[in-house]
């Protein structure tokens, strides 16, 4: 008896379909869980502010349904023409990781930015009160502020 | 605004990183050159004696508490400049390139109301400044590209010798202006807010030996990427608007971004 050839469709259906281990998923479960608890005990502590928080979340939260409903994994891969879950799951990984760096040097140009004026300003401040102590203005805390 | 110079009407805008060597000199030059213009050295974060030296040598000190970079630098003073009403603002390096003597040709046109700015230039007429063979391409390709971007014809758009009429540095007072190197972005920038550009032949020292240098190895590539990009945003970007109108005094408050 021959067996009957595989062609792509099908080894692609096989692919996707395939169980995913229990341990995987509840590992997966278990970190995403955990990363979750862990976000939350960085806002408790005062460590992380919480408009930086969303993106965890939701991230963590994700993970847990793809971890409880692995059907929806499979349905990403099958829209995205990928081949395996796992394959579906690093690319969405990647996408993530690249948003999230773009996003930061966003974040952190404008910091950058604030931190120039800022340092501009004291600068200019410190100059004037040199100058008004110069002139028999305030006295002590400019003398202060010049001598530093 | 011509004629006689009066006191109030110009700053003097050294940036300074490290330069209690030369800083002494060129506070001396620039006062005997400009004896009626205020004298306004920003320490950029200096980790010697630059500031008590040029305080020594007449200037007014602005220190910032670190390291900013050139062009932040220069952005204090035209700040300050912006500020305390002076008319005309002129920068030149704490290297001992710049000639202190040549300021007052450089304030000429300003005054005259020839230019809103005025560049002190090593090209426009014949001279024995020698630059690179990286440096020298690096020019004229930047040179080239601001012609080819709407901009005027600049013989020495690198150069940092420079004098500015109120409504020149009141425009880069916003958050536009780079904080490392000003170059061909920001005069395209002030091209396109209708300000006149002008060049004074300026013979210039070579930069002194031991100096950290811009220019060199990658630092070139980076440096032609980083103004290209930049470029792009002066042609692009927003503040767009024509600043030569302005040349009423106006607050800080109100400058363009």
């Amino acid at each position: 008896m021959n067996p009957s050839p595989l062609d792509l469709d099908t080894l692609r259906r096989l692919a996707i379909e395939q169980p995913a281990a229990g341990v995987t998923r509840l590992l997966a479960l278990a970190v995403s869980a955990t990363f979750l608890l862990a976000v939350l005990d960085l806002v408790r502590r005062g460590r992380l502010k919480e408009e930086y928080t969303p993106i965890w979340v939701v991230v963590a939260t994700g993970l847990m349904v793809s971890a409880v409903w692995f059907d929806g994994v499979r349905l990403i891969t099958r829209a995205v023409g990928a081949w395996t879950p796992s394959s579906t799951l690093f690319f969405l990984g990647l996408m993530f990781l690249l948003v999230l760096c773009l996003n930061y040097a966003v974040r952190l140009s404008g910091i950058s930015g604030r931190v120039t004026v800022l340092t501009q300003e004291v600068s200019l401040l410190r100059e004037e009160l040199g100058r008004l102590r110069e002139n028999g203005g305030p006295g002590d805390a400019a003398a202060g502020l010049e001598r530093t | 605004m011509s004629g006689t110079p009066t006191r109030g009407e110009t700053l003097v805008v050294i940036p300074a990183y490290n330069e209690e060597r030369h800083i002494g000199d060129i506070v001396g030059g620039v006062r005997a050159a400009l004896p009626a213009a205020d004298v306004l050295v920003i320490d950029d974060g200096s980790r010697d004696r630059t500031r008590f030296v040029a305080r020594a040598a007449g200037a007014r000190v602005v220190s910032h508490v670190f390291n900013l970079g050139y062009g932040a630098a220069l952005q204090t003073g035209y700040k300050r400049a912006d500020r305390d009403g002076y008319a005309y603002v002129v920068q030149l390096d704490a290297d001992g390139q710049h000639p202190p003597a040549a300021l007052p040709r450089l304030l000429e046109p300003l005054r005259a109301g020839a230019a809103e700015v005025v560049i002190g230039s090593r090209f426009v007429a014949a001279s024995a400044y020698r630059m690179g063979t990286t440096r020298t391409l690096g020019r004229r390709l930047l040179g080239r590209l601001l012609v080819l971007l709407g901009g005027p014809h600049v013989a020495d758009p690198t150069s940092g010798l420079q004098a500015l009429a109120r409504p020149a540095f009141r425009s880069c007072c916003g958050e536009f202006y780079p904080t490392d190197f000003p170059d061909i972005d920001v005069l395209l920038f002030l091209h396109r807010q209708g300000l006149r550009i002008a060049e004074v032949p300026v013979e210039m020292a070579p930069s002194p030996p031991g100096k950290v240098a811009l220019h060199g190895g990658l630092r070139d590539v980076y440096y032609m990427y980083k103004m290209l990009l930049s470029t792009f945003r002066s042609r692009l970007g927003p503040g767009r608007g024509p600043a030569r109108r302005a040349l009423a005094p106006q607050s800080h408050e109100e400058v363009p971004s």
